[in-house]
């Protein structure tokens, strides 16, 4: 924890994260790594492991905050630890390492964040879904709509990248990229279901 | 014919709400008048905002990275704050590119015996436990074993000589049987040999006997047996634990007197050197052993005891120590298992002083020490003659 930074307590976070904060999701991030970090250790786990892990879980909830549907029950720490569990988990059973039981030192039940992590883990097939379809559609599609969409450039500046004539050409081409897209999203999407 | 490209060209427009309002009425009439449309139409918003929500979940991830990988330099060496927070800044203008992940060096064989004892630590930990509870309680099992084995006939290699009957019990009544077959005429009466037996000699004529103290340690009953298997049956009458020497007393009401005692009980001490004998019972038969007088002391420096060169087994203890005279001199206690021919004896002097004391109390029956010596100068086949109806064997009940 660094000198002279605010220090926040749960409702503030979450007030903060709403607005988009960047100091506030820093702290936050730092406050409660500790305590992931130790308990993926703990468990058979590696440093980069524990990182992975550890993001992915405060990605989870920064997304919920940003909805505005998360229904915090609990700590954000508990909060924390519960989806970061149930993460680490996963990713052990995948791994078949899991040979026995976790050393908990946090509660961790009823926090909601079951549910939450279902709801994340669809998301989450569903943006690899999209980073697959965004892969196979090839250039200049897949700059074109990573500029539009992805990095927030106006169309203005795309049809200076891309050397079109005019900004109409750009457009006429991002929908038929849209269009290309479409069909591998929901090819791919329906396979998977 | 509008192709999709078109649609999503219009799509876009209504939902930036970039349409004229009649325009936007139109569609939305026919949104609702065509499902097609509806259907197109959710595709498209649920494809761009997935694209919005991708390129959000990367930027946010980009963010996480650079947080954390502020957060490792900033644990490293404590930078001041103006140059962490100018370093933040810096850093998010470079957010384009994925932040370098923090490495811990550490090799792959100790990464794995990391794992390993993250993963079996509890289970490692049980084993050694078990591992070391099972040797220390082996090692005291048989600690323990071996010192009950030893405590009650011997200790530091003193080995007391009373011999245990059970082992030779089968092979007697085996004999028993034969002998019944040889003569029908005797009633087949089974003879209890007794749990161990020892040897025992005559103090006085009228029914006192000598024998050692751990010959007939925990006994219920005791029964004299002479050369002609004559039975009676004996009591304690007193016992020296420290001397090893127990005084009994014949009770049986038919018991009339051994007769005179040949023998006579030396009150000093013998010398060094004396050629000494004895006779006793360590099998169904008198033994006869003899050997010369070594030491004035008994084991580790136990005056009360004489070291005797002659070769004891179980069942000679308390059999009487003789001299060349037919003194009386000791009672075979037990032997050294470590020294060759190492045989240790209670001095007759204590025994004496024992009756001396006992008399002077005045309990039981006075005791009537033989005076004369019958036995000097004749030869020691005589001598043998004379004493072998004074020395018993002492079987003894649990």
């Amino acid at each position: 924890m660094g000198k002279g930074q605010p220090s926040y307590t749960d409702e503030e976070f979450v007030a903060a994260i709403r607005r988009d904060d960047d100091r506030a999701l820093a702290q936050l991030y730092r406050l409660h790594f500790p305590m992931i970090s130790h308990y993926v250790l703990q468990n058979s786990g590696t440093d980069d492991e524990a990182q992975d892990v550890y993001q992915e879980g405060v990605m989870v909830f920064y997304e919920k905050v940003r909805e505005g549907s998360l229904e915090l029950s609990c700590q954000i720490k508990t909060y924390l630890y519960a989806v970061c569990r149930r993460l680490w988990l996963k990713r052990l059973a995948e791994k078949n390492r899991f040979g026995g039981r976790l050393e908990d030192h946090e509660p961790f039940l009823e926090t909601g964040a079951e549910a939450d992590l279902e709801l994340a883990e669809e998301r989450d097939r569903q943006l690899g879904t999209m980073s697959q379809a965004l892969d196979l559609i090839g250039e200049p599609c897949r700059s074109l709509l990573e500029g539009f969409y992805l990095l927030d450039k106006s169309m203005q500046q795309l049809t200076a990248e891309f050397g079109y004539t005019n900004a109409d050409n750009a457009k006429n081409q991002k929908y038929k990229c849209l269009v290309r897209l479409k069909k591998l999203f929901f090819s791919q999407y329906q396979e998977l279901n | 014919m509008k192709t999709e490209a078109d649609y999503y060209a219009l799509f876009e427009a209504y939902r930036a709400g970039g349409l004229a309002d009649e325009e936007q009425a139109a569609l939305e009439h026919r949104l609702a008048a065509d499902p097609e449309l509806a259907q197109r139409l959710s595709e498209f918003e649920k494809l761009t905002g997935m694209l919005t929500a991708y390129g959000r979940r990367q930027a946010l991830r980009r963010r996480l990275q650079t947080i954390h990988a502020a957060m490792v330099a900033e644990q490293a060496p404590r930078l001041d704050l103006a140059k962490a927070a100018d370093q933040d800044e810096r850093r998010e203008q470079l957010t384009a590119r994925p932040a370098p992940r923090p490495m811990l060096r550490v090799s792959r064989t100790e990464e794995k015996l990391r794992a390993f004892w993250q993963g079996h630590r509890a289970t490692m930990l049980v084993a050694a436990a078990v591992a070391v509870l099972a040797v220390f309680t082996t090692l005291l099992g048989l600690e323990m074993y071996r010192t009950a084995q030893q405590s009650s006939s011997s200790r530091n290699g003193y080995t007391m000589l009373r011999r245990e009957v059970e082992r030779i019990k089968r092979n007697q009544r085996s004999m028993n049987r034969a002998i019944t077959q040889i003569d029908a005429t005797q009633p087949t009466e089974r003879i209890n040999p007794g749990k161990f037996s020892g040897t025992g000699f005559a103090l006085t004529s009228d029914g006192y006997l000598v024998t050692s103290y751990h010959v007939i340690q925990g006994a219920d009953s005791l029964l004299i047996e002479n050369r002609a298997r004559q039975r009676f049956r004996a009591e304690p009458v007193f016992t020296d634990v420290a001397h090893d020497l127990a005084i009994l007393q014949i009770t049986d009401k038919d018991f009339i007197g051994f007769g005179r005692l040949p023998y006579a009980f030396k009150r000093n001490q013998a010398d060094l050197g004396e050629k000494v004998y004895t006779l006793g019972y360590p099998r169904e038969d008198l033994v006869f052993n003899d050997g010369s007088l070594s030491a004035r002391s008994g084991f580790e420096g136990d005056t009360n005891f004489y070291q005797v060169s002659i070769p004891v087994n179980p069942g000679n203890s308390g059999g009487p120590l003789l001299d060349d005279r037919g003194n009386l001199i000791g009672v075979v206690s037990g032997r050294q298992m470590d020294v060759q021919s190492a045989a240790f004896a209670t001095k007759s002097s204590y025994l004496m002083h024992l009756v001396d004391s006992l008399s002077t109390t005045g309990a039981g029956r006075p005791y009537n020490l033989p005076r004369a010596n019958q036995l000097s100068g004749a030869s020691r086949p005589q001598q043998i003659r004379k004493l072998q109806d004074y020395v018993f064997v002492v079987k003894v009940y649990e």
